[in-house]
């Protein structure tokens, strides 16, 4: 347990976030900003473990959803967060006890924290992936039985959309169509659940990894150490089951992107030395799926891809990728309730359309 | 330095750069450099250019009439900014509600600038979805009540911005209105005429500008008295951030836009002197290398988000890439091998390098004793070890060679163009790249840029492309060829000098964000 009580911590976490994102989940920064408010009006976000919590008790997961470009102009509303969460309270008839965050990766990693501060709630250390994920039913949530609706979506302008879906797939098209009927980008609240049901479908622990990847990236830097190497021997934890390896180091040389039915397509190319022959591949579909050198395959989704700057080891979002970047490409395990059967046959390669199997980023050498 | 003036030649254009230590001034011709003096800024920015205009036309021994043109680069509003110097306090209105109010005016903005520039903002009815759409009507009455309030606490410099005002302008323009209604002296800054997308940092650079924009105002008038006292009675204009020209009372006005006109005008100077309109300029000083791209005689601009003063805005800034190699850089044996840098002994250099009679081994030293300089004492250099210098050398080489590599866009090689003190350090050829050209004047190359200096227009919003993306952008290339001919270019110039389209990633829709530069020669100057 422990409160957001700085703006370094803050920055930490965005940072940490965009790491976890591998590529995607969207710019933290108008949450963190919007954050930083909150802690300069006296707010001190709580940030709770999933064990603290009852069995019976109501945890909401609340995100964004929408187009970042809308976001960067219409930013955040503290007045509809309140709004949104009295709402629930009514529709749901459940006084909430906690929230906690949907995807970890990006944006909705802090913006759980301002609802908090909003309504004086804590935020359950945890979310719904570990990592960012494209679709509502990619979550462990989702995976592990937790249904995103009844869900409740509003927007700016005090439209508020109640959604009873028959699954979670027809949930993702609903939600993403109401969303642009409100102005392409809203705040929601899906996958009502028990503290029981958290404790048993959330990864655990990943909101205070967002603080601690940032903050280790930042203190590597002022040590002078090497930010990327001293990251991942912090990540690589095989006691815990978790993973991390640097993948690449090299410069990228080609980045070819296309955006179809609006998803983030990108294919990246990096080579070991300049002037030098291809040889590192990266496909990203908003978040980076696959990652090759040579053409044999060395991670793959759930596991987490990011690519860091080769100096600094601040993560870089896939739009930012461009030609001549100095980068390090990094591999981390998903958290192992990512990596069961289960949870792959719902975000491993062949939900995102590949031929091929899960590799664990520990296997190739 | 003094060249010849052709009678009856090209129209004669005084370029000054007035910088943090130094004011520059050059007198051109066509493409010919007739003069060119290096003066120190003065405190009051006036008598610095004042001498140094007097200097360079007695230099080309041309009387004070004969400039038909005067192009003027500054960075005094930026060095003002980052040093919290003269900034006026500001009322920031957003016109948002009821969306954004998670996220006030002036958020994460360094306490030591809120100390100076206050952080009385405003949320008030009104804005626009991304489609244009209005979801929120002007209310008077409310921003009525607001501007008395400002006017009450005493606050004249005002910034006004809306959410999706790109896309619609106009909503700025009525809430400024109905602000001045109520508040006549009210000195507004619109953030649509300072930023594109993005609210936060659109608004920032508005309240950026509206905080020195009394402050510019006075700068302005100061160096257009002083041309006068000098006998230059020619029109007057600033260079902008992207390297084209406003004039003195725009920049009065939008002091903001000439942020960057620094490092802008440097690097279009040094590749004007060279007659290259893409290469890449290496300017190598005492501390630093500073790369920078010219495309089609412009400096290509960064994507990422820049922060100024600690204020992060979303100004089209040139791209440049700093490396800590330059000619104080320190070159040391360690366990490990051979290290250069990042410490340097900076201005220091002429005391503390070894040629200098000083007890550090730097870049320089290693330049002389390898024979690629004549500076200094090259026998306090002459025991170095051949195999020292030779590592160090592949270091700097090697160092420069990396960050060359990765300002270039593909593997194509270029052509370089050096700049700065320190470009002795470079005796070999460098690799992925064409001829390297060393050219005359370069120690005066930001008055050449200001000199040189042409007109634009740039739009920046959401196109649709239902109609077929060739359409969509057509009207975006003649929309911003408008912006540039209404400030003043001639139409015959005017050229496309930067299309960018960014997809809207997560939605399912035909707007695309697309951005599009148009320059051309200011009418009736032509080169």
């Amino acid at each position: 347990m422990f409160r957001v009580e700085n703006e370094t911590q803050v920055h930490d976490m965005a940072r940490g976030a965009v790491f976890l994102g591998g590529g995607g989940g969207g710019d933290p920064r108008i949450a963190a900003l919007c954050l930083v408010d909150q802690l300069r009006q006296g707010k001190r976000p709580q940030v709770i473990d999933a064990a603290s919590l009852d069995d019976d008790a109501f945890v909401l997961p609340i995100a964004g959803v929408g187009a970042p470009t809308v976001g960067d102009e219409y930013l955040l509303s503290m007045r509809t967060l309140k709004r949104l969460l009295e709402e629930c309270q009514k529709f749901y008839g459940r006084r909430i006890d906690a929230l906690i965050s949907a995807e970890i990766g990006g944006f909705n990693s802090i913006m759980p924290l301002a609802a908090a501060a909003a309504a004086d709630l804590p935020v359950v250390d945890g979310d719904g992936s570990g990592r960012a994920v494209p679709h509502i039913e990619m979550t462990t949530f989702s995976i592990y039985g937790c249904r995103a609706t009844p869900a409740v979506v509003t927007d700016d302008a005090g439209n508020v959309a109640h959604i009873f879906a028959v699954n979670d797939r027809a949930a993702e098209e609903i939600i993403r169509a109401t969303c642009v009927g409100m102005g392409s980008s809203v705040v929601g609240v899906f996958y009502p659940m028990t503290g029981r049901q958290a404790k048993e479908t959330a990864v655990l622990g990943s909101l205070s990894q967002t603080l601690d990847i940032g903050r280790r990236i930042r203190t590597a830097r002022e040590r002078q150490a090497n930010p990327t190497e001293d990251l991942v021997d912090y990540l690589n934890t095989p006691s815990k089951q978790r993973f991390a390896r640097l993948l690449f180091a090299g410069r990228i040389v080609d980045v070819a992107r296309e955006t179809r039915d609006g998803w983030h397509w990108a294919q990246v190319l990096l080579s070991r030395a300049a002037g030098g022959e291809p040889e590192f591949s990266l496909e990203i579909q908003n978040e980076i799926l696959v990652a090759r050198q040579n053409g044999r395959i060395v991670a793959t989704v759930p596991d987490i891809i990011t690519v860091v700057d080769s100096e600094s080891a601040e993560p870089l979002p896939a739009e930012w990728l461009t030609y001549g970047q100095r980068v390090h490409i990094v591999g981390y395990s998903a958290d192992p309730k990512v990596r069961r059967p289960e949870a792959v046959a719902v975000i491993g390669p062949r939900a995102f359309g590949f031929d091929f199997d899960f590799v664990p980023v520990e296997l190739p050498t | 330095m003094s060249g010849h003036v052709q009678p009856g030649g090209a129209p004669i254009i005084l370029g000054v750069d007035v910088g943090g230590t130094n004011t520059d001034a050059v007198l051109m011709q066509g493409r010919e450099v007739i003069a060119s003096v290096k003066r120190g800024t003065t405190f009051d920015v006036g008598e610095g250019m004042f001498a140094a205009v007097e200097a360079v036309l007695q230099a080309a021994g041309l009387a004070p009439q004969s400039v038909a043109s005067t192009m003027i680069g500054t960075t005094q509003f930026i060095n003002a900014f980052v040093q919290r110097r003269g900034l006026a306090a500001v009322a920031a209105v957003r016109v948002s509600a009821p969306m954004g109010d998670g996220v006030p005016p002036f958020a994460a903005w360094p306490q030591d600038l809120i100390d100076v520039v206050g952080e009385q903002g405003y949320f008030v009815q009104g804005g626009a979805y991304f489609d244009g759409r209005i979801y929120a009507p002007l209310d008077p009455a409310e921003l009525g009540r607001v501007a008395e309030d400002i006017r009450r606490k005493g606050i004249r410099s005002v910034a006004v911005s809306a959410c999706f005002a790109p896309v619609r302008p106009e909503m700025e323009r009525d809430a400024a209105q109905m602000i001045r209604a109520a508040y006549p002296d009210a000195d507004i800054t619109l953030s649509a005429e300072v930023g594109g997308l993005g609210l936060v940092d659109r608004e920032n650079a508005a309240i950026m500008n509206a905080s020195l924009r009394p402050m510019a105002r006075d700068v302005v008038a100061a160096l257009v008295d002083s041309l006068h006292r000098a006998g230059v009675s020619s029109p007057v204009h600033f260079s902008q951030n992207d390297g084209t020209l406003v004039s003195a009372e725009f920049a009065g006005r939008f002091p903001i836009v000439t942020c960057s006109a620094g490092p802008t005008n440097s690097l279009r100077g040094a590749a004007y002197l060279t007659g290259l309109d893409d290469a890449l300029v290496l300017d190598i000083g005492g501390t630093t290398t500073d790369l920078g791209f010219l495309v089609r005689g412009f400096p290509r601009t960064s994507l990422l988000p820049r922060n100024i003063g600690g204020v992060r805005t979303n100004f089209h800034m040139p791209d440049i890439l700093s490396i800590a190699v330059g000619g104080g850089t320190l070159v040391r044996e360690t366990s490990a091998g051979l290290a250069l840098g990042p410490g340097s002994v900076g201005f220091e250099l002429p005391t503390r390098a070894l040629v200098f009679g000083g007890s550090e081994l730097t870049a320089t030293d290693i330049a002389v004793c390898a024979g690629q300089a004549q500076i200094g004492d090259p026998s306090k250099v002459r025991d170095l070890r051949p195999s020292l210098v030779d590592g160090a050398l592949d270091l700097i080489h090697g160092r420069i060679e990396d960050a060359i590599d990765q300002m270039k866009t593909n593997n194509k090689p270029v052509p370089v163009i050096l700049v700065g003190g320190g470009s002795i350090l470079l005796g070999r050829p460098l690799r992925g790249t064409l001829e390297v050209h060393r050219p005359k004047f370069a120690e005066v190359a930001n008055a050449v840029g200001a000199a040189i200096a042409m007109t634009s227009g740039k739009v920046d919003r959401l196109f649709d492309y239902s109609g077929g993306r060739d359409a969509a952008l057509t009207q975006a290339k003649n929309e911003a060829i408008k912006v540039a001919e209404d400030a003043g270019a001639d139409p015959a110039t005017i050229k496309v000098v930067e299309v960018a389209e960014l997809p809207m990633a997560h939605m399912r829709t035909n707007l695309v964000r697309v951005r599009v530069r148009a320059v051309g020669e200011l009418t009736g100057i032509g080169c």
